[in-house]
């Protein structure tokens, strides 16, 4: 053969290489590339453990959020309640206040037609007394120009005195 | 200070001595010429080793088979005492071990992205074994040869047998990804590229040829034999060891890809029809 090529040495060098590739795949190779697969998936692991602890975190923020967002919420509703309570109250109070200054007033107003009457009614018998008593006298005393002269009388003494 | 020109003088003086013993002493003798040594570095019908007894063989399938042992035994201690203690932060050796595989596992992955598990497992042994097998040659094992002489022990790509069967066994599993990916189009679409077998081998060849024939013009000349090695032998090798890992590695992945990619053009032909 040109170039001293020999088919059986070539078939040996194959079967060389054969050895050397089989060899190395199971010895060096598969080994390796094993290991490297597991410490990929070791670092994948953790890797996705972090991404699972921080959609955690992020959800426990989003829920924390949201919670306050509603505390805010209740809060605001606590306090427009309140008010509106508060101001329920104030204008119940208000119209009981007024309920009452209306009794008080429509009692004052009683009271005072009654006390009204009342005075009218005793200066209607002091009236009337008076006048039966003036007509008694009028009707019981002497004659008014006896009167008139007793009174002259004792108003020209008086004079004399000063 | 003085303990640091004490050193400095013992190293200059040990240099000086093994320069002066090495050209005192001379070569043994030269077995072969230059050119003599060239052809059979090309061609190994000289030099040749017995395998065992059984058959006189090239000095590159014997670099082979211990490049293999090498590997293998290298990969048994370290999955014996190494790859047990291996942790999820990687010390030195366990980073260079983790990249080599992983750089052909990206490489499979990348090129051949639908059916990437048995062509990362070939070219990670083909590239540990180009790799390794061209660094081998700076060992410089000698083996004898079958009329007693003492070679240096090749890179086994060198040899032009281990390049036409890493070529072929390549192109047999680019064969096997268009068979496994699309049936009997894929042998039609692999038979395609029938150059590849001969354009692989011989690629690998002349690079491997030329380095070692320029090894073998420098270590030729005892004169040549100071300093030089070490850009020639050293960076030389280790650079075309990287290169030649890469070349062979991603072309295979790239064509296996190509070959084993399920072709969608029947559907998409339905689909315009429909």
């Amino acid at each position: 053969m040109p170039l001293n090529i020999d088919w059986q040495q070539i078939l040996l060098h194959w079967l060389n290489l054969a050895i050397l590739t089989g060899g190395l795949y199971f010895l060096l190779y598969k080994p390796v590339k094993q290991f490297m697969a597991k410490r990929e998936e070791y670092y994948r692991s953790l890797e996705q453990q972090a991404q699972e602890k921080l959609a955690q975190a992020q959800q426990l923020q989003d829920q924390a959020q949201a919670k306050l967002d509603g505390a805010d919420e209740e809060i605001r509703q606590a306090r427009a309640k309140a008010q509106q309570s508060v101001q329920q109250s104030a204008e119940e109070q208000l119209a009981r206040v007024q309920v009452q200054a209306q009794q008080i007033l429509t009692h004052a107003r009683a009271e005072a037609e009654h006390d009204r009457e009342e005075i009218l009614r005793s200066s209607q018998r002091e009236l009337r007394r008076l006048a039966t008593e003036a007509t008694k006298r009028l009707a019981l005393q002497q004659d008014p120009f006896e009167q008139f002269l007793d009174l002259a009388e004792e108003g020209a003494g008086h004079d004399e005195k000063r | 200070m003085k303990q640091h020109k004490k050193g400095l003088t013992l190293w200059l003086a040990a240099i000086l001595l093994l320069l002066a013993g090495a050209l005192l002493t001379g070569s043994p003798g030269r077995t072969e010429t230059v050119q003599e040594a060239m052809r059979d570095a090309v061609l190994h019908d000289v030099n040749r080793i017995s395998l065992l007894g059984w058959k006189a063989v090239n000095p590159g399938l014997i670099s082979a088979f211990l490049v293999t042992a090498i590997l293998l035994l290298a990969s048994a201690l370290i999955r014996i005492f190494v790859i047990p203690r291996f942790r999820y932060m990687p010390g030195k050796l366990q980073l260079l071990l983790e990249e080599a595989v992983g750089l052909f596992d990206r490489m499979a992955k990348g090129s051949s992205p639908h059916r990437f598990g048995f062509v990362g497992t070939y070219i990670f042994g083909a590239g540990c074994f180009i790799f390794v097998g061209t660094l081998f040659e700076l060992l410089g094992l000698q083996a004898i040869t079958t009329h007693g002489h003492a070679v240096t022990l090749p890179a086994p790509l060198s040899d032009i047998n281990a390049a036409i069967a890493l070529g072929t066994l390549s192109y047999l599993v680019i064969v096997s990804g268009g068979i496994a990916g699309n049936g009997v189009k894929g042998i039609g679409k692999s038979l395609k590229e029938f150059s590849l077998p001969i354009s692989m081998s011989f690629r690998l060849f002349g690079a491997l040829l030329s380095g070692l024939l320029v090894t073998e013009l420098v270590y030729y000349y005892v004169s040549l034999s100071f300093v030089l090695p070490v850009v020639v032998g050293v960076l030389f090798t280790l650079l075309h060891a990287l290169i030649q890992t890469y070349v062979l590695t991603m072309l295979t992945a790239l064509y296996y890809g190509e070959v084993s990619e399920p072709d969608h053009k029947p559907k998409k032909a339905k689909a315009r029809r429909s």
